[in-house]
Protein backbone atom coordinates (compact mmCIF):
# COMPACT_ATOMS: atom_id res chain seq x y z
CA UNK A 1 0.00 0.00 0.00
CA UNK A 2 2.80 2.42 0.70
CA UNK A 3 4.50 1.66 -2.61
CA UNK A 4 1.13 2.44 -4.01
CA UNK A 5 0.76 5.79 -2.49
CA UNK A 6 4.31 6.61 -3.39
CA UNK A 7 3.17 7.15 -6.72
CA UNK A 8 0.64 9.70 -5.98
CA UNK A 9 3.16 12.56 -6.78
CA UNK A 10 3.01 11.61 -10.49
CA UNK A 11 -0.60 10.79 -10.31
CA UNK A 12 -1.41 14.06 -8.95
CA UNK A 13 0.80 15.74 -11.12
CA UNK A 14 -0.42 14.13 -13.91
CA UNK A 15 -4.20 14.48 -13.02
CA UNK A 16 -3.68 17.65 -11.86
CA UNK A 17 -1.22 18.46 -15.18
CA UNK A 18 -2.58 16.83 -17.86
CA UNK A 19 -6.31 16.75 -17.23
CA UNK A 20 -6.76 20.04 -15.75
CA UNK A 21 -9.29 22.33 -16.90
CA UNK A 22 -7.17 23.37 -19.94
CA UNK A 23 -7.14 19.67 -21.24
CA UNK A 24 -10.27 18.97 -20.33
CA UNK A 25 -11.12 21.93 -22.65
CA UNK A 26 -8.56 21.36 -25.30
CA UNK A 27 -9.68 17.99 -26.11
CA UNK A 28 -12.94 18.13 -25.84
CA UNK A 29 -12.64 21.02 -28.08
CA UNK A 30 -10.30 19.00 -30.30
CA UNK A 31 -12.56 15.79 -30.08
CA UNK A 32 -15.52 17.42 -31.49
CA UNK A 33 -13.81 19.91 -34.01
CA UNK A 34 -11.14 17.13 -35.38
CA UNK A 35 -12.18 13.98 -34.40
CA UNK A 36 -9.28 11.97 -33.17
CA UNK A 37 -6.87 13.07 -36.19
CA UNK A 38 -4.75 15.20 -33.61
CA UNK A 39 -3.92 11.67 -30.93
CA UNK A 40 -0.66 11.95 -31.99
CA UNK A 41 0.28 15.03 -30.58
CA UNK A 42 -1.08 13.85 -27.17
CA UNK A 43 1.34 10.98 -27.29
CA UNK A 44 3.82 12.54 -28.76
CA UNK A 45 3.00 15.42 -25.66
CA UNK A 46 3.23 12.54 -22.56
CA UNK A 47 6.39 10.98 -23.69
CA UNK A 48 8.05 14.42 -23.88
CA UNK A 49 6.88 15.20 -20.78
CA UNK A 50 7.75 11.81 -19.51
CA UNK A 51 11.01 12.63 -20.79
CA UNK A 52 11.74 15.74 -19.13
CA UNK A 53 9.80 15.28 -15.94
CA UNK A 54 11.82 12.31 -15.02
CA UNK A 55 14.47 13.92 -15.27
CA UNK A 56 13.96 16.96 -13.70
CA UNK A 57 13.06 14.53 -10.26
CA UNK A 58 16.45 12.91 -10.68
CA UNK A 59 18.58 15.91 -10.58
CA UNK A 60 16.02 16.62 -7.11
CA UNK A 61 16.07 13.77 -5.85
CA UNK A 62 20.10 13.14 -6.41
CA UNK A 63 21.24 16.94 -5.77
CA UNK A 64 18.37 18.42 -3.80
CA UNK A 65 18.00 21.47 -6.24
CA UNK A 66 14.30 22.16 -7.58
CA UNK A 67 13.82 23.46 -11.28
CA UNK A 68 13.87 27.03 -10.68
CA UNK A 69 16.87 27.06 -9.27
CA UNK A 70 18.41 25.32 -11.96
CA UNK A 71 16.61 27.55 -14.37
CA UNK A 72 18.20 30.67 -12.20
CA UNK A 73 21.95 28.91 -12.03
CA UNK A 74 22.11 27.98 -15.64
CA UNK A 75 20.32 31.19 -17.16
CA UNK A 76 22.00 33.84 -14.62
CA UNK A 77 19.38 36.04 -13.69
CA UNK A 78 18.65 37.85 -17.25
CA UNK A 79 17.30 34.98 -18.55
CA UNK A 80 15.84 33.24 -15.96
CA UNK A 81 14.25 36.05 -15.28
CA UNK A 82 12.37 35.97 -18.59
CA UNK A 83 11.38 32.79 -17.97
CA UNK A 84 10.33 33.52 -14.60
CA UNK A 85 7.93 36.71 -16.05
CA UNK A 86 6.92 34.40 -18.75
CA UNK A 87 6.24 31.52 -16.12
CA UNK A 88 4.44 33.26 -13.38
CA UNK A 89 2.39 35.14 -15.80
CA UNK A 90 1.29 31.72 -17.54
CA UNK A 91 1.12 30.11 -14.23
CA UNK A 92 -1.26 33.17 -12.78
CA UNK A 93 -3.84 32.57 -15.81
CA UNK A 94 -3.89 28.94 -15.18
CA UNK A 95 -4.53 29.21 -11.80
CA UNK A 96 -7.48 31.65 -12.52
CA UNK A 97 -9.18 29.36 -15.04
CA UNK A 98 -8.73 26.36 -12.71
CA UNK A 99 -10.36 28.42 -9.72
CA UNK A 100 -13.36 29.44 -12.69
CA UNK A 101 -13.33 25.79 -13.29
CA UNK A 102 -13.58 24.54 -9.95
CA UNK A 103 -16.91 27.06 -9.60
CA UNK A 104 -18.15 25.77 -13.08
CA UNK A 105 -18.06 23.12 -12.01
CA UNK A 106 -19.41 23.15 -8.59
CA UNK A 107 -22.42 25.29 -10.49
CA UNK A 108 -22.87 22.45 -12.77
CA UNK A 109 -23.41 20.23 -9.59
CA UNK A 110 -25.35 22.60 -7.77
CA UNK A 111 -26.52 24.98 -10.37
CA UNK A 112 -25.85 27.81 -8.00
CA UNK A 113 -24.36 31.21 -9.28
CA UNK A 114 -20.22 30.48 -10.35
CA UNK A 115 -19.62 33.94 -9.32
CA UNK A 116 -20.71 32.67 -5.65
CA UNK A 117 -18.59 29.97 -5.93
CA UNK A 118 -15.00 31.49 -6.90
CA UNK A 119 -14.75 33.30 -3.57
CA UNK A 120 -15.26 29.66 -1.89
CA UNK A 121 -13.20 27.53 -4.23
CA UNK A 122 -10.03 30.31 -3.72
CA UNK A 123 -10.62 29.70 0.02
CA UNK A 124 -10.88 26.17 0.00
CA UNK A 125 -7.68 25.95 -2.12
CA UNK A 126 -5.78 28.62 0.15
CA UNK A 127 -7.10 26.55 3.44
CA UNK A 128 -5.33 22.79 2.14
CA UNK A 129 -1.88 25.19 1.00
CA UNK A 130 -1.81 26.59 4.73
CA UNK A 131 -2.76 23.87 6.73
CA UNK A 132 -2.44 20.21 4.89
CA UNK A 133 0.08 17.74 4.97
CA UNK A 134 1.90 17.79 1.17
CA UNK A 135 0.99 13.83 0.90
CA UNK A 136 -2.44 14.12 2.22
CA UNK A 137 -2.80 16.27 -0.39
CA UNK A 138 -1.45 14.74 -3.24
CA UNK A 139 -2.85 11.27 -2.30
CA UNK A 140 -7.07 12.94 -1.83
CA UNK A 141 -6.66 14.76 -4.93
CA UNK A 142 -5.02 12.79 -7.25
CA UNK A 143 -6.89 9.76 -6.01
CA UNK A 144 -10.71 11.43 -6.19
CA UNK A 145 -9.42 12.82 -9.91
CA UNK A 146 -8.99 9.01 -11.25
CA UNK A 147 -13.09 9.61 -11.20
CA UNK A 148 -12.20 10.92 -14.51
CA UNK A 149 -11.31 7.70 -15.85
CA UNK A 150 -15.96 7.95 -16.24
CA UNK A 151 -14.65 9.55 -19.73
CA UNK A 152 -13.27 6.10 -20.46
CA UNK A 153 -16.24 4.21 -19.48
CA UNK A 154 -18.46 6.33 -20.87
CA UNK A 155 -16.26 5.61 -24.00
CA UNK A 156 -17.21 1.89 -24.31
CA UNK A 157 -20.73 2.17 -23.30
CA UNK A 158 -20.99 4.59 -26.10
CA UNK A 159 -20.10 1.35 -28.17
CA UNK A 160 -18.26 3.51 -30.98
CA UNK A 161 -17.07 2.38 -34.51
CA UNK A 162 -13.51 1.60 -33.63
CA UNK A 163 -12.40 1.30 -36.41
CA UNK A 164 -13.28 4.63 -37.61
CA UNK A 165 -11.75 6.00 -34.42
CA UNK A 166 -8.37 4.60 -35.75
CA UNK A 167 -8.98 5.50 -39.05
CA UNK A 168 -8.97 9.32 -37.78
CA UNK A 169 -6.24 8.37 -35.86
CA UNK A 170 -3.42 6.74 -37.73
CA UNK A 171 -2.81 8.37 -40.57
CA UNK A 172 -3.96 11.26 -38.94
CA UNK A 173 -6.59 12.82 -41.36
CA UNK A 174 -7.47 15.94 -40.55
CA UNK A 175 -11.60 16.47 -41.94
CA UNK A 176 -11.45 18.58 -45.14
CA UNK A 177 -14.18 21.14 -43.30
CA UNK A 178 -11.19 22.59 -41.17
CA UNK A 179 -8.68 24.79 -42.54
CA UNK A 180 -4.97 23.35 -42.27
CA UNK A 181 -3.93 26.61 -40.26
CA UNK A 182 -6.21 25.84 -37.52
CA UNK A 183 -5.23 21.94 -37.18
CA UNK A 184 -1.58 22.85 -36.45
CA UNK A 185 -2.83 25.85 -34.02
CA UNK A 186 -4.74 23.15 -31.77
CA UNK A 187 -1.81 20.79 -32.47
CA UNK A 188 0.21 23.28 -30.20
CA UNK A 189 -2.07 24.09 -28.06
CA UNK A 190 -2.36 20.57 -27.13
CA UNK A 191 1.57 19.86 -26.42
CA UNK A 192 1.61 23.33 -24.85
CA UNK A 193 -1.11 22.16 -22.49
CA UNK A 194 0.85 18.14 -22.10
CA UNK A 195 4.12 19.72 -21.93
CA UNK A 196 3.07 22.68 -19.24
CA UNK A 197 6.31 24.00 -17.64
CA UNK A 198 4.37 23.85 -14.12
CA UNK A 199 4.08 20.36 -14.46
CA UNK A 200 7.90 20.41 -13.87
CA UNK A 201 8.43 22.91 -11.43
CA UNK A 202 5.06 21.39 -9.80
CA UNK A 203 7.42 17.36 -9.55
CA UNK A 204 10.50 18.80 -9.03
CA UNK A 205 9.59 20.35 -6.15
CA UNK A 206 7.36 17.77 -4.87
CA UNK A 207 9.98 15.58 -4.65
CA UNK A 208 11.81 18.21 -2.55
CA UNK A 209 8.56 18.47 -0.24
CA UNK A 210 8.97 14.22 -0.27
CA UNK A 211 12.66 14.68 0.70
CA UNK A 212 13.70 12.32 -2.21
CA UNK A 213 17.20 10.87 -1.85
CA UNK A 214 19.18 8.51 -4.67
CA UNK A 215 17.60 5.84 -3.27
CA UNK A 216 14.33 7.34 -4.64
CA UNK A 217 14.73 7.22 -8.07
CA UNK A 218 13.13 4.46 -8.59
CA UNK A 219 10.02 5.91 -7.07
CA UNK A 220 10.64 8.86 -9.76
CA UNK A 221 10.96 6.59 -12.98
CA UNK A 222 7.48 4.49 -11.69
CA UNK A 223 5.91 7.92 -11.09
CA UNK A 224 6.23 9.24 -14.62
CA UNK A 225 5.94 6.28 -16.32
CA UNK A 226 2.32 5.41 -14.52
CA UNK A 227 1.28 9.32 -13.36
CA UNK A 228 1.72 10.67 -17.30
CA UNK A 229 0.31 8.01 -19.73
CA UNK A 230 -2.50 7.59 -17.30
CA UNK A 231 -3.17 11.47 -17.47
CA UNK A 232 -2.53 10.95 -21.54
CA UNK A 233 -5.02 7.96 -21.88
CA UNK A 234 -7.60 10.40 -19.87
CA UNK A 235 -6.82 13.07 -22.65
CA UNK A 236 -7.95 10.76 -25.05
CA UNK A 237 -11.05 9.39 -23.80
CA UNK A 238 -12.21 12.81 -23.52
CA UNK A 239 -11.62 13.74 -26.97
CA UNK A 240 -12.86 10.63 -28.66
CA UNK A 241 -15.94 10.75 -26.46
CA UNK A 242 -16.73 14.29 -28.46
CA UNK A 243 -15.41 12.54 -31.70
CA UNK A 244 -18.22 9.96 -31.31
CA UNK A 245 -21.26 12.27 -30.28
CA UNK A 246 -20.29 16.29 -30.31
CA UNK A 247 -18.90 15.84 -34.00
CA UNK A 248 -21.66 14.09 -35.87
CA UNK A 249 -23.89 16.24 -33.98
CA UNK A 250 -21.51 19.60 -35.10
CA UNK A 251 -21.48 20.70 -31.31
CA UNK A 252 -18.67 23.62 -30.85
CA UNK A 253 -17.70 22.71 -27.15
CA UNK A 254 -17.56 26.91 -25.63
CA UNK A 255 -19.32 24.94 -21.90
CA UNK A 256 -18.33 22.31 -19.64
CA UNK A 257 -21.70 21.25 -19.99
CA UNK A 258 -21.18 20.30 -23.01
CA UNK A 259 -18.06 18.53 -21.85
CA UNK A 260 -19.71 15.93 -20.07
CA UNK A 261 -22.57 15.85 -22.32
CA UNK A 262 -21.76 12.46 -24.03
CA UNK A 263 -21.00 11.25 -20.12
CA UNK A 264 -24.45 11.58 -19.34
CA UNK A 265 -25.45 10.54 -22.54
CA UNK A 266 -23.94 7.34 -22.33
CA UNK A 267 -23.96 6.19 -18.08
CA UNK A 268 -26.90 7.98 -16.94
CA UNK A 269 -26.79 10.65 -13.91
CA UNK A 270 -24.49 8.32 -11.99
CA UNK A 271 -21.72 8.53 -14.22
CA UNK A 272 -22.21 11.85 -14.96
CA UNK A 273 -21.73 12.70 -10.94
CA UNK A 274 -19.13 10.71 -10.64
CA UNK A 275 -16.87 12.37 -13.26
CA UNK A 276 -18.32 15.98 -11.97
CA UNK A 277 -16.90 14.84 -8.71
CA UNK A 278 -13.97 13.88 -10.84
CA UNK A 279 -12.90 17.43 -12.14
CA UNK A 280 -13.70 19.12 -9.66
CA UNK A 281 -11.07 16.82 -7.88
CA UNK A 282 -8.52 17.60 -11.37
CA UNK A 283 -9.55 21.15 -11.22
CA UNK A 284 -8.74 21.86 -7.30
CA UNK A 285 -5.56 19.54 -7.85
CA UNK A 286 -4.50 21.77 -10.84
CA UNK A 287 -5.50 25.47 -8.78
CA UNK A 288 -3.14 23.86 -6.21
CA UNK A 289 -0.14 22.78 -8.36
CA UNK A 290 -0.32 26.11 -9.79
CA UNK A 291 -0.93 28.06 -7.01
CA UNK A 292 2.07 26.29 -5.21
CA UNK A 293 4.38 26.64 -8.72
CA UNK A 294 3.81 30.49 -8.49
CA UNK A 295 5.31 30.42 -4.87
CA UNK A 296 7.82 27.63 -6.08
CA UNK A 297 9.40 29.25 -9.06
CA UNK A 298 9.61 33.32 -7.41
CA UNK A 299 10.81 31.88 -4.10
CA UNK A 300 13.68 29.68 -6.39
CA UNK A 301 14.17 32.44 -8.61
CA UNK A 302 15.61 34.59 -5.27
CA UNK A 303 16.19 31.50 -2.96
CA UNK A 304 13.91 32.56 -0.41
CA UNK A 305 12.88 29.56 2.21
CA UNK A 306 9.91 27.63 0.60
CA UNK A 307 7.81 24.30 0.80
CA UNK A 308 4.66 23.10 2.35
CA UNK A 309 6.77 20.69 4.63
CA UNK A 310 8.05 24.01 6.71
CA UNK A 311 5.55 26.09 9.06
CA UNK A 312 4.17 28.89 6.43
CA UNK A 313 6.32 31.31 9.39
CA UNK A 314 9.68 29.79 8.09
CA UNK A 315 8.65 30.12 4.40
CA UNK A 316 6.83 33.39 4.96
CA UNK A 317 7.26 34.67 1.20
CA UNK A 318 6.76 31.66 -0.29
CA UNK A 319 3.10 31.53 1.45
CA UNK A 320 2.58 35.36 1.05
CA UNK A 321 3.33 34.86 -2.81
CA UNK A 322 0.75 32.16 -2.90
CA UNK A 323 -2.02 34.18 -1.13
CA UNK A 324 -1.63 37.00 -3.62
CA UNK A 325 -1.53 34.57 -6.57
CA UNK A 326 -4.83 33.85 -5.35
CA UNK A 327 -6.26 36.56 -4.46
CA UNK A 328 -5.45 38.17 -8.18
CA UNK A 329 -6.83 35.45 -9.82
CA UNK A 330 -9.90 35.89 -7.77
CA UNK A 331 -9.84 39.61 -9.16
CA UNK A 332 -9.62 38.27 -12.43
CA UNK A 333 -12.42 35.88 -12.31
CA UNK A 334 -14.92 38.85 -10.84
CA UNK A 335 -14.20 40.50 -14.55
CA UNK A 336 -16.59 37.56 -15.34
CA UNK A 337 -14.12 36.97 -17.93
CA UNK A 338 -14.74 33.20 -19.38
CA UNK A 339 -12.60 30.73 -17.58
CA UNK A 340 -12.34 28.47 -20.58
CA UNK A 341 -11.43 31.06 -22.81
CA UNK A 342 -8.79 32.47 -20.01
CA UNK A 343 -7.05 28.43 -20.68
CA UNK A 344 -7.27 28.16 -23.84
CA UNK A 345 -5.20 31.47 -24.45
CA UNK A 346 -2.77 30.13 -21.49
CA UNK A 347 -2.14 26.84 -22.82
CA UNK A 348 -1.10 28.17 -25.94
CA UNK A 349 1.15 31.08 -24.08
CA UNK A 350 3.02 28.04 -22.19
CA UNK A 351 4.25 26.40 -25.58
CA UNK A 352 6.09 30.07 -26.16
CA UNK A 353 7.73 29.65 -22.65
CA UNK A 354 8.94 26.22 -23.61
CA UNK A 355 12.38 26.07 -24.27
CA UNK A 356 13.77 28.50 -21.53
CA UNK A 357 12.94 25.53 -19.06
CA UNK A 358 14.05 22.94 -20.88
CA UNK A 359 17.51 23.64 -21.74
CA UNK A 360 18.60 24.15 -18.47
CA UNK A 361 17.04 20.37 -17.32
CA UNK A 362 18.39 18.58 -20.05
CA UNK A 363 21.92 20.40 -19.47
CA UNK A 364 22.16 20.03 -15.68
CA UNK A 365 20.89 16.63 -16.05
CA UNK A 366 24.24 16.04 -17.74
CA UNK A 367 26.24 17.73 -15.41
CA UNK A 368 28.83 15.62 -12.99
CA UNK A 369 28.88 17.96 -10.23
CA UNK A 370 24.93 17.50 -9.93
CA UNK A 371 24.51 14.42 -10.95
CA UNK A 372 27.76 12.18 -9.93
CA UNK A 373 27.26 8.75 -11.84
CA UNK A 374 23.74 9.75 -12.41
CA UNK A 375 24.02 11.43 -15.56
CA UNK A 376 21.39 11.35 -18.31
CA UNK A 377 22.36 7.97 -20.63
CA UNK A 378 22.60 8.19 -24.22
CA UNK A 379 19.46 7.34 -25.44
CA UNK A 380 17.83 10.14 -23.24
CA UNK A 381 20.12 12.77 -24.36
CA UNK A 382 19.44 11.59 -27.81
CA UNK A 383 15.12 11.97 -27.31
CA UNK A 384 16.02 15.18 -25.61
CA UNK A 385 17.49 17.20 -28.15
CA UNK A 386 15.00 15.83 -30.29
CA UNK A 387 12.49 16.85 -27.94
CA UNK A 388 14.24 20.46 -27.67
CA UNK A 389 13.92 20.74 -31.89
CA UNK A 390 10.44 20.16 -31.85
CA UNK A 391 9.28 22.24 -28.37
CA UNK A 392 10.91 25.37 -29.98
CA UNK A 393 9.21 24.99 -33.06
CA UNK A 394 6.54 24.96 -31.50
CA UNK A 395 7.52 27.69 -29.67
CA UNK A 396 8.61 30.18 -32.77
CA UNK A 397 5.03 28.39 -34.60
CA UNK A 398 2.70 29.32 -31.21
CA UNK A 399 2.53 33.14 -31.98
CA UNK A 400 1.95 34.01 -35.74
CA UNK A 401 -0.68 30.26 -35.70
CA UNK A 402 -2.44 32.39 -33.59
CA UNK A 403 -2.51 35.56 -34.94
CA UNK A 404 -3.36 33.31 -38.52
CA UNK A 405 -6.25 31.71 -37.10
CA UNK A 406 -7.81 33.83 -34.95
CA UNK A 407 -6.68 31.67 -31.71
CA UNK A 408 -8.54 28.93 -33.79
CA UNK A 409 -11.72 30.34 -34.88
CA UNK B 1 39.78 26.07 -2.15
CA UNK B 2 40.89 22.55 -1.35
CA UNK B 3 37.93 19.37 -2.34
CA UNK B 4 38.47 15.72 -1.84
CA UNK B 5 42.04 14.29 -1.45
CA UNK B 6 43.72 17.65 -1.32
CA UNK B 7 43.94 18.34 -4.85
CA UNK B 8 43.35 21.89 -5.79
CA UNK B 9 40.12 22.73 -7.08
CA UNK B 10 39.32 25.69 -9.36
CA UNK B 11 36.05 27.22 -8.46
CA UNK B 12 35.04 29.54 -11.45
CA UNK B 13 32.70 32.73 -9.92
CA UNK B 14 30.34 33.04 -12.58
CA UNK B 15 29.45 28.74 -12.97
CA UNK B 16 30.39 27.47 -9.30
CA UNK B 17 28.88 30.56 -7.37
CA UNK B 18 26.78 33.42 -9.04
CA UNK B 19 22.74 32.25 -9.07
CA UNK B 20 23.78 29.65 -6.66
CA UNK B 21 21.24 28.88 -3.81
CA UNK B 22 22.74 29.57 0.01
CA UNK B 23 22.13 27.64 2.46
CA UNK B 24 22.43 27.95 6.50
CA UNK B 25 23.65 25.43 8.55
CA UNK B 26 20.59 23.65 9.27
CA UNK B 27 19.96 23.43 5.43
CA UNK B 28 17.82 26.57 5.45
CA UNK B 29 17.55 28.47 2.22
CA UNK B 30 18.61 31.95 2.99
CA UNK B 31 19.22 33.68 -0.42
CA UNK B 32 20.82 33.04 -4.05
CA UNK B 33 24.09 34.49 -4.29
CA UNK B 34 23.21 38.16 -6.40
CA UNK B 35 26.78 39.47 -6.63
CA UNK B 36 30.11 38.81 -5.12
CA UNK B 37 32.03 41.61 -2.91
CA UNK B 38 36.45 41.39 -3.55
CA UNK B 39 38.37 43.05 -1.03
CA UNK B 40 42.28 43.70 -1.78
CA UNK B 41 44.94 41.52 0.21
CA UNK B 42 44.48 43.84 3.38
CA UNK B 43 40.58 44.01 3.39
CA UNK B 44 41.54 47.51 1.57
CA UNK B 45 40.12 48.43 -1.77
CA UNK B 46 40.89 46.62 -4.97
CA UNK B 47 43.63 48.02 -7.17
CA UNK B 48 44.51 47.24 -10.93
CA UNK B 49 47.40 44.33 -10.78
CA UNK B 50 46.94 43.73 -7.13
CA UNK B 51 46.11 39.95 -5.92
CA UNK B 52 42.12 40.11 -5.38
CA UNK B 53 39.77 37.63 -2.83
CA UNK B 54 36.00 37.27 -2.58
CA UNK B 55 35.14 39.19 0.90
CA UNK B 56 31.52 38.54 0.87
CA UNK B 57 28.27 37.12 -0.67
CA UNK B 58 25.92 40.24 -1.37
CA UNK B 59 22.41 39.30 -1.80
CA UNK B 60 19.15 41.07 -2.22
CA UNK B 61 19.06 44.75 -3.84
CA UNK B 62 22.10 44.39 -5.98
CA UNK B 63 20.16 42.12 -8.17
CA UNK B 64 18.14 44.46 -9.65
CA UNK B 65 20.90 47.13 -9.93
CA UNK B 66 22.92 44.23 -11.55
CA UNK B 67 20.17 43.46 -14.34
CA UNK B 68 19.14 47.33 -14.76
CA UNK B 69 22.40 49.21 -13.90
CA UNK B 70 22.78 52.21 -11.30
CA UNK B 71 24.27 51.45 -8.04
CA UNK B 72 22.86 50.44 -4.21
CA UNK B 73 24.06 53.18 -1.64
CA UNK B 74 27.39 50.99 0.14
CA UNK B 75 25.47 50.90 4.18
CA UNK B 76 23.00 49.48 2.06
CA UNK B 77 23.81 46.24 0.90
CA UNK B 78 23.08 43.07 2.33
CA UNK B 79 26.27 41.47 2.60
CA UNK B 80 27.24 37.66 4.18
CA UNK B 81 31.00 37.64 5.18
CA UNK B 82 32.32 34.93 2.97
CA UNK B 83 34.41 34.04 6.21
CA UNK B 84 30.56 32.03 6.84
CA UNK B 85 30.97 29.91 4.04
CA UNK B 86 32.01 26.23 4.86
CA UNK B 87 31.20 24.10 1.65
CA UNK B 88 30.88 25.17 -2.12
CA UNK B 89 29.07 22.29 -3.38
CA UNK B 90 26.17 22.45 -5.64
CA UNK B 91 24.64 25.08 -3.11
CA UNK B 92 26.53 27.11 -1.13
CA UNK B 93 26.47 25.98 2.75
CA UNK B 94 27.44 28.57 5.43
CA UNK B 95 28.54 27.43 8.78
CA UNK B 96 25.84 30.29 10.80
CA UNK B 97 22.16 29.79 11.41
CA UNK B 98 20.38 31.97 9.34
CA UNK B 99 18.69 33.88 12.26
CA UNK B 100 22.25 35.05 13.02
CA UNK B 101 21.89 37.21 9.22
CA UNK B 102 21.24 40.65 9.32
CA UNK B 103 21.03 39.87 5.25
CA UNK B 104 17.64 39.33 5.20
CA UNK B 105 15.30 41.27 7.05
CA UNK B 106 12.38 41.42 4.35
CA UNK B 107 11.77 37.63 5.28
CA UNK B 108 11.41 37.95 9.26
CA UNK B 109 9.39 41.41 8.80
CA UNK B 110 7.02 39.29 6.35
CA UNK B 111 7.01 36.51 9.04
CA UNK B 112 6.37 38.47 11.84
CA UNK B 113 4.17 41.32 10.78
CA UNK B 114 2.20 39.12 8.26
CA UNK B 115 2.27 35.16 8.13
CA UNK B 116 3.03 34.22 11.49
CA UNK B 117 -0.04 36.23 12.46
CA UNK B 118 -2.88 34.44 10.51
CA UNK B 119 -4.35 31.40 12.61
CA UNK B 120 -2.35 28.33 11.92
CA UNK B 121 0.96 30.04 10.74
CA UNK B 122 3.17 28.51 13.17
CA UNK B 123 1.67 25.17 12.80
CA UNK B 124 3.70 22.16 11.56
CA UNK B 125 2.19 20.94 8.98
CA UNK B 126 4.14 17.19 8.96
CA UNK B 127 2.63 17.30 12.47
CA UNK B 128 -1.22 15.93 11.00
CA UNK B 129 -4.08 17.70 10.73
Amino acid sequence: MKKLLGVALGVLTAIGGFVDIGDLVTNAVVGSRFGMSLAWVVVLGVVGIVLFASMAGRVAAVSGRATFEIIRERLGPRAAGANLLASFAINLLTLTAEVGGIALALHLASSVEPRLWIPVAALAVWLVLWRVKFQIMENVAGLMGLLLVGFAVALFQLGPDWGELLRQAVPPSPPGTEHPASYWYYAVALFGAAMTPYEVFFFSSGAVEERWTRKDLGTNRLNVLLGFPLGGMLSLSIAACAAVVLLPAGVEVSSLSQIVLPVAQAGGVLLLALVILGIVAATFGAALETALSSGYTLAQYLGWSWGKFRRPARAARFHLTMIVALLLAIGILMTSVDPVAVTEMSVVFSAVALPLTYVPILVVANDPEYMGEHVNGRVVNALGTVYLVIVVVAAVAAIPLMIATGAGS
Amino acid sequence: MTGTGGEVRLVDARLHLLSRQVLDVDGEPVRTVDDLELAGPDGGEVTAGQEVHVSAILVGPVLATRLFGGRVPDGRLPRIAWDDVGHVGTAIELTVPSDRLDADWVEGWVRDRLIARVPGGRHDPEAGG
